[in-house]
Parts: structure tokens; sequence; C-alpha cells
């Protein structure tokens, strides 16, 4: 089976290996990563990490709208590694990740990816 | 409590009268907070002569993180008043994002409460199709619960029965009819009526409030009416503008009447309703709270009202402005024609009252419970943990707060009270943030006489 490493940026570049098949939660939580969680299922925001490097499939997710999408985040309950990847961890990954809905609003295309219309 | 009887009080009345309230339970959150602790359920003490008045005295964590403890509700209220073998002894706290239910045994010890059971939200989601659980009310000796999604968390969820000893019966309704939204329910027996409100699917507001989703319909604006014997809707009410997120429901505590009312959140406003001479149900808009500029802010900012709360005497409307932040009183004896009586500011937005008590408070009034003599209002700052790191991301450092407010239930008028704060950003493992409350003995939000 094809592993991939990760590279936990937050965490002293520390490093683990995981298979393309299995959501990231899980596997590092195998190995012993602290990771915060709430639903499981890719609908809470609350596995949210920063992408730094790499790739991974999350198309299961629906908590994210395609600007968290283009700010790097990913859904770590269902996203699976497709290449080597680099991450940030944890709430101190979510700087960009909450945002107050009044002062900074979405342009259409920044929607949830159902709602959202093309970029023009 | 007499000795022949169940759980709470024959009347109203009778509750207005009970002892004044010793402990106070709240839950405090971790989730979304950074620190990977469990939520937990903290007793507070708020009895004024105990050298640990105004304190949290004990601490029940749940067995896993990531729950998002959020609402509570008994076993039983004074619906089974009547029913000896009943008795409130069990709190129900669900975890909004991992699906499960824990049942908190309080009476053995009220001061630490201890875990009885935990129902696995997986087990929830496979005998029932539920996910996002919130309101939990006691109907006789059976227990239903509002989830606000699917297995999937989409919307519109429906309710789940549990029978007295907790073990999943089934969905409790007969139909969703043509419900969008799930949220709060109340219910009022003499009238074989139950209201329902709408938030959204758990996908749309467990990651956040994006504003633009409400004018793409993904917020409810509806509220809905029940025959309750045949647990389906019979009537929906369509609010549009005027009923943005209509949240919280309460009817009057008095049994017989049809008065309730609703707080739309987003819109600000409080939607009453009641039963007309010929037997049809009517709604009206009796208060809406002004949107306020914020200085450097280019959209207006609106109050949103998550909560009210209906005094036992049923004279009192209060609720909340939660990013405005003031705490607000409202004289309903004439229900369509409410005045304004007390106002309070603690948080917000609008920098009003930074500081209460000498303790910073990040956040704004949110939940709320009134003691039963209509005299002393808890209030906590902290809405949803998400929610809370979009409006008010300094409550991460400064966890949530709870203040107390005393109230005049003669002549209106509110005024916080000096010698009590509870700051649960000093709490042991870190800040966490503080929610709804609830009294041992039943509440005003709790109890629903038949
Ligand atoms: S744990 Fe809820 S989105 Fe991952």
């Amino acid at each position: 089976m094809t592993t991939h490493t990760v590279t936990i940026a937050n965490r002293d570049g520390a490093t683990y290996a995981v298979n393309g098949r299995r959501p990231l939660l899980e596997q590092l939580r195998d190995q012993g990563v602290d990771l915060p969680y709430g639903c499981e299922y890719g609908g809470c925001i609350t596995c949210a990490a920063k992408l730094i490097d790499g790739e991974v499939d999350q198309r299961r997710q629906v908590a994210l709208n395609n600007r968290q999408i283009e700010n790097g985040y990913v859904i770590l309950c269902v996203a699976r590694a497709t290449t080597d990847i680099t991450l940030e961890i944890g709430v101190e990954s979510h700087d960009r990740l909450y945002r107050n809905p009044f002062l900074d609003p979405l342009k259409p295309h920044e929607l949830k990816a159902d709602i959202a219309s093309p970029k023009v | 409590m007499s000795e022949c009887c169940g759980p709470g009080y024959a009347s109203p009345a009778e509750a207005i009268r009970a002892p004044r309230e010793k402990l106070l339970y709240t839950i405090a959150i971790y989730t979304g907070t950074g620190i990977q602790r469990p939520d937990y359920l903290a007793t507070v003490d708020v009895d004024p002569d105990s050298p640990t008045y105004s304190q949290v005295i004990h601490r029940l964590e749940m067995p896993g993180i990531g729950d998002e403890l959020h609402h509570m509700g008994w076993n039983a209220c004074s619906s089974c008043f009547d029913d000896g073998s009943m008795s409130r002894k069990y709190l129900i706290l669900p975890g909004v994002r991992s699906n499960k239910l824990h049942i908190v045994d309080t009476a053995t010890d009220p001061r630490a409460p201890r875990l009885h059971k935990v129902i696995d939200g997986a087990e929830i989601k496979a005998k029932a199709d539920l996910s996002g659980p919130h309101t939990v009310h006691c109907l006789g000796s059976e227990i239903i619960i509002s989830f606000l999604g699917n297995a999937k968390g989409e919307a519109p969820g429906g309710y789940l029965h549990l029978n007295k000893d907790f073990e999943i019966q089934g969905r409790w309704e007969s139909s969703m009819g043509e419900i969008k939204f799930g949220y709060d329910f109340w219910y009022q027996p003499r009238h074989n009526v139950m209201v329902s409100s709408e938030w959204a699917a758990p996908n749309t507001f467990m990651p956040g409030f994006d504003l633009e989703e409400v004018g793409h319909l993904k917020y409810g604006r509806e509220l809905h009416f029940w025959d309750f014997e045949k647990r389906e809707p019979v009537e929906s009410f369509y609010l549009g503008e005027d009923g943005l997120l209509p949240l919280e429901v309460k009817f009057h505590h008095n049994p017989d009447s049809t008065h309730g009312f609703c707080g739309a959140a987003l819109s600000t406003n409080v939607i009453h309703w009641w039963k007309d001479d010929a037997g049809k149900w009517q709604w009206e808009k009796i208060i809406d709270v002004d949107n306020e500029m914020h200085p450097d802010w280019p959209i207006p900012l609106p109050g949103v009202m998550s909560a009210i709360l209906i005094s036992m005497d049923d004279k009192y409307l209060y609720l909340n402005n939660w990013l405005h932040g003031d705490m607000r009183q409202y004289d309903i004896s004439d229900p369509h024609n409410p005045v304004l009586t007390g106002q309070v500011f603690m948080g917000g937005l609008l920098g009003k009252a930074p500081k209460v008590n000498g303790v910073e408070v990040a956040g704004g009034p949110q939940m709320f419970q009134l003691s039963l003599d209509g005299k002393r209002l808890y209030v906590t700052t902290s809405l949803f943990s998400t929610w809370d790191n979009q409006f008010y991301p300094e409550i991460r450092t400064k966890g949530g707060v709870m203040v107390m407010i005393d109230c005049d239930p003669v002549n209106g008028g509110m005024k916080i009270n000096e010698d009590f704060i509870v700051d649960f950003g000093k709490e042991p493992n870190g800040p966490s943030r503080c929610h709804e409350a609830r009294y041992p003995g039943g509440d005003c939000t709790s109890d629903i006489w038949l």
C-alpha cells in the first residue's frame, strides 16, 4: 500500500506515515497526535487544519466554504492524503478560519460549493 | 416537594413559593477553544450564606472530547407531579457535535453530579437517523429531544423518543410535514399544541455563521404548530424578514393560556402568538430591537436575540442582545403591548460594559435562567464555539462569565448584582465557556403543567 508522509509544521516538524485510504484524523490520532474533533463526518469544522504543502482528497467535507478552502483549510476527519503533505494543526492554525460576517462578507464565489456562483 | 407526589410543583404559583435555589448547574465547554479536554458540567454555589458562594464547587467531565455540550433538560418535571413513581433525578446533556446523550444523576449528591449513562451518537444515527441534538423536554414519564439533522447533518432532522429508562424508542413524530428546519419546541397539553422553531441544518450552523447563507434560505424563518397528540405539524407561519432565525419558543407557564413567544435571533424581534376567539392561531411582532451602527463597521449590527425567557408568573419576558451586549426585561401583562421595564449591559460589541464586577467580559449576554421567584437572573456569555470564535475571538483566552442580575418582580427593573460573578476564564484547566444553567429543583425553562 502506498504510504505518504505527514509533516506537522507546528509540532517541530514531526513526521508520521499514513496511507491514502483512511482519514487523516483517525490515522494521526492512532499515532498519538492530539487533535481536536467533533462530528467526525466532515460537517462541523472542529477538526480543521491548514494544508501548507501537498494534496488531500476531501470531497466528503461539507463544513468549509470556498474562501476557507482557498485559504488552505482541510477537514481532517474525512480528508485523505494523496501525496506527502505538510500541515499546521489545532486552533493555532485557525487564524483565517473564522471571520466576522458583518465586517468581512463573502463574495458570491466564496460561499459553500452548493450555493457559490462561478468566479467572474 | 410533598411526599405523596412526583417531581416539581402543583402549579406555577406553587413553584414561585419554592425555597430559594442554592446550587446551579451550567455546562462549560472546551470544544473549539484549543484546550484538549472534555466539556463538563459545573456546579455553581449560589447560596449567599455559603463560604464558596459564587464559585464553581464541582466539575463533572464528560467521557470524550469534542461534544459541544449546549442545552440540557430534566428526565421529569412538574408534568409528572401526580406520579409518585417519578422523580427529577437525571439531567440530560446532549453533545451537539458528537451526537452523544449524557445522562447525569444529580440527585444522589446534588453538589457532585455523576455520570449515569451515555447513549452513543452512532446508536442514535443507526436507530433514528438523527444528529445535532438540541432541546430536551420530558412529557409525562417519556422524553423527547429535538435533533436538527439526519445522520448526515442535513435538515430538518426530527425528534428522538426515549423512555424513562433512557432507551431509544425511535422517532417521536408521526411526520415532519413540510418543515424545513428544526430547533426549539414547547408544548401546552391543555390545548393539544406544540410549537417548534427553526435554526438551520447542523452542516450549516456548526461550522460557523455565513450571513450570506440566510439569503440562500439555509436558515429558518417559520414557526410550526403541531397536533400534539397526533404528533404531526398542522399549521406553519411564514414570518419572513421579521422572523429570521426563529430560535427560542416559550409558552406562558399558565397551562390554560394559549399565548406564546419566540425570539427571532437575526431579526432581533419577539414574535407573539395566541389563539383568537374563533379558535384560530394568530401571530404578531411585539418587540423589534433596532440595529445599531458600530463606528468601524460597514453593516449595521443586529442585536442577535438568541434566547428569551418568561418569568414563572408570566408577567415578564427577558431577552438578550448578544452582539449589542444588553439584557432586557419587558412587562408582558398585556402580551400584545410589552413595556420595557429594565435593561443592563454586560460585554457586547458596542463597548458599553467591557467589565462587570472587575472581570473583562468576552462575549455578550447569551443564555439565562431566572429563579423561580423571579428575583435572580443568571446570565452567561458564550453562544456556540464556532460563532463565539467569529464574533468574540478574545473569548479563547478570557473564557466565559456568569453574571447575576437582580430583578424586581413587582415594579420591574434590573441591576447587576455586585457580589456575584463566576469567571470561567480562571478554570483550573484553562478558560472554558459556560452556557445554559439549570437548578436542581426545576426552573423557568423546563417545567410544563398538564
Ligand atoms: S470533526 Fe467535525 S468536521 Fe471533522
